[in-house]
């Protein structure tokens, strides 16, 4: 368990120097000139080659995870999608219509492991978002947030989930740092002790006495490396635990609302439809794949644990098969070998992942289908475009408004929006008309005109509201089954001429 | 908005092996809008030893919007314009996806030039011409590349070879020559002035 940044890509000084010149080159403000000097004092980290967005091409920056496993920046995943139809995965083209949460877990995993170039991106996404007028959800308890001062106008409402008798099961577990204040407070203490040369404090193990957390410090759990200019923060096994075991992740998904689970512990707790065990949101269209980068990462840096992990599964696997034979013997007298039934079962859901037929999205326009909100999604599922009745907030005053879907709308769930949207309970919803034809053939019609500026809301901020429906772009059409039960999306025929709508 | 920071690290990126790969990217002016590619003729082919040179546009909304690509080398091929240069390429159009480069899209279009698709033509004479005659095809192809993806590269060390019987240093003719793109006349004018 050395220092794994040892077998990293030659990334190196060449291109550290290249960003810091490209940080120089946008020199707008004092400030900024403040906060490059004060990153020029500390090397600012090289990251792995995983890490990297492949969008984007830089450090990942508040990452999400699709239902295909593959990640992206949040805003990245965000300008990729489709605002009219199924969009497709950057990197495998999986079609999916969720845009999903920020994985919290990946997030503050990056944070720990590479402060300075976290916040170096968190720097240069603010003010891309400020230039833009909409923002990413912002987590309360980020460390950085009063370094910056730039995140601390946009008041508590994060895409956190509501603290609830179930959560305080993972008080200890990965999710501990949102959730607690004390423990966040000593997760920014952590990274002072970083800053200070000092003995590591593992984040979540802090908020116990100082005696644990000097144990756990000689548990090898924890590792710290000096290598090169400073010291590097890496990841411990506390930051990296599934949500339902409580231990070191094994074969890691990440479901819709951004929680991260063993593949085997969702497909061994759900019945029918995944459902997060901490938010008690469901996931769409079956089990997510594997997230990869996060298993490779996990391979690498904990590969002890990680093996005896994948012994302990391939144990509880034999122990299933041996169940299956003997059942399958008792049955019939036939001997069935299942090598990894678990996977086997991932990948049959894995291929019904996709979800809603690209029919249903241009039935609407020809009048006879269930509504499409082109362009706006659902803030509470991740829904894009919203298909069904539309929900909006009449008291959310953002321009990305609050929109939730009829699903979403009859179980209100406490999760915030997919943006940094104000919404709170209290709030009163209306329904909202969908796009008529003539507009939508408009909106196309803008659409083809080269990004003229009429359009203003294009590509830096497609906006998941009426407010703006421009953003859209031509797109085959790949049928897939219709398992829209998934999210009880309401595809009942023809509503375009809903009487009940006010 | 075009994300430069991007456009930046694609090339970085891409100078760095460009000996592997042969794919070269370059601005054409301080705007990073707009940037030339070249690719070397697929080896094999009728484009073999060529040089080609693709006039690339970003679009605003890149990487989210595929760039803009066109041949500036004129080249005889069913997917690719012989009077435009324009390329009939998926990934070009509806098939881009954020996650390629610049670099792999020109790796797609070295792969196109090695692999035509007649059925799905740009170029409905070179097409016709490629199903029903294809050694004239090949022919006409070749001389193309000949004519005018050799201009640079064709002859380089004869034309080193002439600049140092001329008295200049082996070397120097040949970063000349290099410098202006490889016309000796120019290098000629070059190494006198300087």
């Amino acid at each position: 368990m050395e220092n794994k940044d040892n077998n990293k890509i030659p990334s190196t000084e060449e291109s550290k120097m290249q960003r810091r010149c490209d940080n120089n080159k946008k020199t707008p403000s004092p400030k900024h000139l403040l906060l490059i000097e004060e990153d020029n004092v500390r090397e600012e980290e090289d990251f792995l080659d995983e890490f990297q967005c492949s969008v984007c091409l830089d450090l990942l920056y508040k990452p999400v995870v699709l239902a295909c496993g593959h990640l992206s920046c949040f805003w990245c995943v965000f300008h990729s999608m489709n605002m009219l139809q199924e969009s497709r995965c950057p990197i495998c083209r999986h079609l999916f219509n969720h845009f999903p949460s920020v994985c919290h877990l990946l997030h503050f995993l990056l944070i720990k492991m590479y402060p300075i170039a976290y916040k170096r991106r968190e720097r240069e996404v603010g003010e891309e978002e400020k230039k833009i007028g909409h923002f990413s959800p912002q987590f309360v308890h980020h460390p950085f947030g009063s370094h910056s001062g730039e995140e601390m106008d946009f008041p508590s409402n994060s895409l956190h989930f509501p603290i609830n008798p179930q959560n305080k099961l993972c008080s200890n577990g990965c999710f501990s740092e949102e959730k607690e204040p004390s423990s966040s407070g000593n997760f920014a203490k952590a990274i002072a002790h970083r800053e200070d040369n000092m003995k590591i404090v593992p984040s979540t193990l802090s908020s116990r006495s100082e005696g644990t957390t000097n144990a756990a410090i000689e548990n090898c759990n924890l590792i710290r490396t000096e290598s090169g200019h400073g010291i590097k923060t890496q990841a411990s096994v506390a930051d990296l635990l599934c949500a339902e075991c409580k231990k070191l992740l094994f074969r890691p998904v990440v479901l819709n609302c951004g929680h991260v689970y063993c593949e085997s512990c969702i497909i061994s707790s759900m019945q029918g439809i995944p459902r997060c065990q901490i938010c008690r949101s469901l996931h769409p269209n079956g089990i997510p794949s594997v997230c990869l980068v996060l298993e490779k990462f996990l391979e690498e840096h904990f590969s002890e644990i990680y093996a005896e992990r994948r012994q302990v599964f391939a144990k509880q696997t034999d122990c299933q098969i041996l169940l299956h034979k003997s059942v399958n013997q008792e049955r019939k007298g036939v001997i069935e070998a299942k090598p990894c039934s678990s996977s086997a079962h991932t990948q049959q859901l894995g291929t019904q992942s996709s979800s809603v037929s690209a029919t249903v999205y241009s039935s609407w326009i020809f009048g006879n289908g269930p509504e499409v909100h082109f362009g706006v999604g659902c803030d509470s599922c991740g829904m894009i475009p919203i298909i069904g009745k539309r929900y909006k907030c009449k008291d959310c005053s953002e321009e990305i408004g609050f929109d939730v879907c009829e699903s979403c709308h009859n179980n209100p769930s406490e999760v915030s929006g997919r943006f940094n949207q104000q919404h709170k309970p209290e709030h009163n919803f209306e329904i909202a008309q969908p796009q008529c034809f003539g507009e939508f053939i408009q909106m196309l019609n803008l659409d083809h005109s080269d990004d003229s500026d009429d359009d203003g809301n294009d590509f830096p901020a497609p906006v998941l509201s009426d407010d703006a429906l421009q953003d859209g772009e031509d797109s085959s059409n790949d049928l897939s089954d219709v398992s829209t039960s998934v999210l009880s999306v309401d595809v009942a025929p023809d509503q375009k001429d809903d009487p009940n709508v006010s | 908005m075009i994300d430069f920071a991007r456009v930046q690290k694609e090339l970085q990126e891409c100078s760095r092996d460009v000996e592997a790969s042969g794919i070269k990217v370059a601005p054409k002016s301080d705007n990073l809008g707009r940037l030339t590619g070249t690719i070397p003729g697929p080896v094999g082919t009728p484009y073999e030893g060529g040089t080609f040179q693709i006039d690339i546009t970003l679009p605003d909304g890149y990487p989210f919007e595929p760039p803009k690509m066109q041949f500036a080398t004129k080249v005889w091929h069913p997917n690719i314009s012989s009077q435009s240069g324009a390329i009939c390429l998926d990934i070009l159009k509806d098939q881009w996806s954020p996650a390629l480069t610049l670099k792999t899209a020109l790796l797609s279009v070295q792969a196109l030039l090695s692999t035509p698709e007649p059925g799905d033509p740009q170029d409905a004479v070179v097409a016709q011409q490629y199903l029903r005659d294809y050694q004239t095809f090949v022919g006409t192809a070749r001389y193309w590349t000949e004519t005018f993806a050799k201009t640079s590269s064709l002859g380089v060390e004869e034309k080193v070879q002439k600049l140092v019987e001329m008295g200049f240093p082996e070397a120097l003719a040949r970063s000349a020559l290099e410098s202006v793109g490889g016309d000796e006349n120019l290098a000629l004018e070059k190494l006198c002035s300087g």
